[in-house]
């Protein structure tokens, strides 16, 4: 127990501190990369509470996906001109840092689980054989159901708005015409001309 | 649960099912036929309405597991705001054919918007209002910044959506501590969670409440969370801030009826002090602000702020009598908006828009007739009688002596007597100053039918207002 | 023991935190849309920790809802912060100031 205390805190602190990065960071990319770290810190602390299908939610869809929206809008936007002129891997140590810790957490994670039955501290640990996953699943389509359908509008909207705001037809772009290059046929492309054979001279 | 539950929720399924044939359709229309997706939301928006009326509710109707209600609340909201949109669609129809606007997706969204308006007006838990909510705002962010080369668009839609998504946070905030307090996120339950522990009416809840208000106040518009209004009513183009000013009135309406009344009504004497905070502080902002504005949407914006202070000091009585007058108030204050953002969607020309103060010079000597029709919105804005302007603000106050604060009702006697000045100024400018431009306005023979009906209508119902009072008591009670 | 108030503390640590870095922050909008985030990763700690401490599963339904508005979200307003982009070549918060009054 009181091992679990005490990798609670060195969780919530790296969390902490790394959310404290992204404020005061001067570099966006840096800021997006502890913003990184701050969601998976979340994640673990999330798995420790036995919430386990959103703690992997939040990796997937947010470490996997939003952050990586951002870095590549930050990136796009050329916001640190100085930054962006050196490349990409100007970034790397920082990025490998940042990925040791985190596998460095998740060991520690793996390991605390495997000493210690239950890890859920203060709150009611969940029965044997209990699953969050089918738990949440089971509502999500049942009770939830409504809900459910709205996100899917959202997500609808959010497409649709996201792709009016930035999409911009350019004049002059050459786009292939899948039909008419499939439609086409050899006499289109080569004419065959009778003639008769030239006499060597 | 057998289908036939779901019937309830049938004008939603409708009006999503009816947003996906226009969007389909609108893949195929050419540019210049663009006007056929008009028609089609047209024709959706009728489908809407008249399914909203076949399945009109004789009871309270609670399904799917208690997150959507049907009520006569939700009824009256969700035509008004198919009304509204309807008409925002009709103004906005010329504007964006003139000004190369030409766009299905304006319309796509402004039904997006709608759905999620509806989904809040019958929100019958805090998960349901809030995506209800976001649907609602994610569509209205994309819509101020729709013009993508108008650089006040872009900027007034940033500072939209940054301060929007703070005051979601704060109100999710708000909702955690609720849910954390009471244990649940249906209003009924947390309506008989809080009246059967007493001891629940501490602090944590009331700290919860408190980000709460601060979220509504901001979907509202109220003064200290006011900073986007009138920048958002600028920057965005006169069709979008037309569609952003009716409408979505009704949605905040319900969200603040559905949350502080149907969930946390037993709270009463500890919201009732913020909102009513909030509301004097917006009765005073806006109408002191607004005297100063030379941009008419700027100064329609801040005149908004003010119509807010009315409303929320009607949920402030707590009593039915008071939420009757803030459906009265909502649901006419809308009818001017609406109608004085037509006037002025209807005077701006290819390439020109309508911004200051000054631009209405001489409309009188120009046409007549519109410069009688924004009279009469003004008027009604100012609270003269025999317009229901005057109608509204009178229940209010009466509302609110009723509840026992005479101080408030002085006050608000006091600042429309200030608001009156700005709004006569409008007319001041139309009847008595020269005009540099002596075009007559131009408009299509429905718009100038629809926009004429549109401002009889605030006379008109001035004259007979008792069937639309004796509905919001109906409604309510 | 680690707890429910464990959490909450953490939470509201991250939601002030994000709330000053709002203000603070006068460089680049897109630190604001982090910002949020934060903010709504306070959020979900809360829910988090009142789904287990009340027992009851609602409270991690509706971090599974906020998670997807809030990728909805992000998608929307890193679009907007390209249009504002495209047409000011800038970013910066304190250049936010055409409309005043």
């Amino acid at each position: 127990m009181l091992f679990h205390s005490i990798l609670f805190y060195v969780f919530a602190a790296i969390m902490f501190g790394a959310a404290l990065g992204v404020v005061f960071s001067r570099n966006p990319v840096h800021s997006v990369m502890l913003l990184v770290l701050t969601f998976f810190n979340a994640a673990v602390l999330w798995l420790m509470a036995e919430a386990e299908f959103l703690a992997i939610v939040l990796v997937l869809v947010y470490v996997g996906a939003v952050m990586v929206l951002f870095l590549f809008v930050v990136m796009m936007l050329d916001v640190n001109v100085e930054a962006a002129k050196r490349g990409l891997t100007r970034y790397a140590p920082f990025g490998i840092a940042i990925a040791l810790l985190m596998v460095v957490e998740l060991m520690q994670l793996i390991w605390l689980r495997s000493q210690v039955g239950d890890t859920v501290g203060g709150f009611v640990p969940n029965p044997e054989g209990y699953s969050n996953t089918k738990a949440l699943g089971s509502v999500l389509y049942t009770e939830h159901v409504y809900a459910f359908e709205i996100a899917a509008v959202i997500l609808l909207l959010a497409i649709i708005a996201a792709i009016t705001l930035t999409m911009r037809k350019r004049p002059g772009l050459k786009v292939q015409n899948i039909a008419k290059q499939v439609g086409v046929r050899a006499k289109d492309r080569i004419r065959v001309v009778k003639m008769d054979a030239e006499k060597k001279s | 649960m057998n289908l036939m539950d779901f019937l309830a929720a049938a004008p939603e399924m409708t009006l999503l099912g009816l947003i996906c044939v226009v969007m389909i359709a609108d893949l195929f229309i050419e540019d210049e036929r663009r006007v056929h997706t008009f028609w089609l939301s047209m024709i959706s928006l009728a489908i809407t309405a008249a399914v909203l009326q076949a399945t009109s509710p004789d009871t309270r109707v609670v399904i799917f597991d208690g997150s959507y209600v049907s009520d006569s609340l939700s009824q009256v909201l969700k035509l008004g705001a198919v009304l509204f949109v309807a008409l925002a669609f009709l103004y906005a129809r010329d504007y964006l054919r003139a000004n190369d606007l030409n766009k299905g997706e304006f319309y796509l969204l402004g039904l997006f918007g709608l759905l999620g308006m509806m989904i809040m007006m019958s929100a019958n838990s805090l998960l349901t209002m809030y995506l209800g909510l976001e649907t609602l705002s994610l569509s209205l962010y994309a819509l101020v910044a729709f013009d993508r080369n108008n650089v006040t668009s872009a900027e007034s839609a940033m500072k939209f959506f940054v301060l929007g998504a703070i005051a979601s946070g704060a109100l999710l905030y708000g909702i955690s501590w609720i849910y954390g307090v009471t244990g649940s996120i249906q209003f009924h339950e947390i309506y008989a969670a809080i009246s059967a522990d007493p001891s629940l009416n501490n602090l944590p809840l009331w700290f919860g409440l408190a980000f709460l208000i601060v979220g509504i106040a901001f979907k509202f518009g109220g003064v200290p969370f006011h900073m986007w209004l009138p920048d958002v009513y600028q920057g965005a183009r006169t069709p979008v801030t037309l569609y952003l000013a009716s409408a979505p009135k009704l949605a905040a309406l319900a969200l603040t009826l559905r949350i502080l009344v149907d969930g946390l009504g037993g709270l009463h004497e500890t919201w009732g002090t913020m909102i009513m905070v909030v509301a004097v502080l917006s009765l005073l902002v806006g109408n002191l602000v607004a005297i100063a504005q030379t941009n008419i949407k700027r100064m329609l914006g801040y005149s908004t702020i003010g119509h807010v202070g009315f409303i929320l000091l009607a949920i402030f009585c707590g009593t039915a009598e008071g939420n009757a007058a803030a459906l009265f108030y909502t649901l006419t204050y809308v009818v001017a908006a609406a109608g004085a953002f037509g006037v002025i969607v209807l005077m701006s020309r290819s390439g020109y828009d309508v911004e200051l103060l000054t631009d209405f010079n001489g409309l009188n000597a120009r046409s007549p007739w519109f410069a009688l029709m924004m009279m009469f919105l003004m008027f009604s804005m100012a609270g003269v009688p025999p317009f229901i302007g005057f109608f509204a603000k009178l229940n209010v106050i009466s509302a609110v002596l009723a509840a026992g604060f005479p101080g408030l009702a002085v006050l608000m006697v006091l600042v429309t007597v200030i608001g009156a000045f700005y709004y006569l100024k409008v007319i001041w400018f139309m009847y008595f100053e020269e005009a540099e431009d002596k075009a007559v306005l131009q408009a299509s023979t429905d718009t100038r039918l629809v926009l004429s009906l549109n401002s009889v209508a605030v006379l008109a119902l001035g004259i007979v207002p008792g069937w639309l009072l004796a509905l919001c008591i109906d409604v309510l009670s | 023991m680690i707890g429910l108030q464990h959490y909450l503390t953490i939470s509201a640590m991250l939601f002030v935190l994000s709330i000053a870095g709002i203000i603070v922050n006068r460089r680049n909008l897109i630190l604001l849309l982090m910002c949020i985030e934060l903010m709504l990763l306070a959020v979900n700690f809360n829910f988090i920790a009142f789904s287990r401490y009340l027992g009851d599963d609602t409270g991690q339904v509706f971090v599974f809802f906020i998670l997807t508005v809030a990728a909805a979200e992000a998608a929307i307003g890193l679009a907007i912060l390209v249009v504002l982009f495209r047409n000011r070549r800038s970013i910066a918060v304190q250049e936010l100031n055409t409309l005043k009054g």
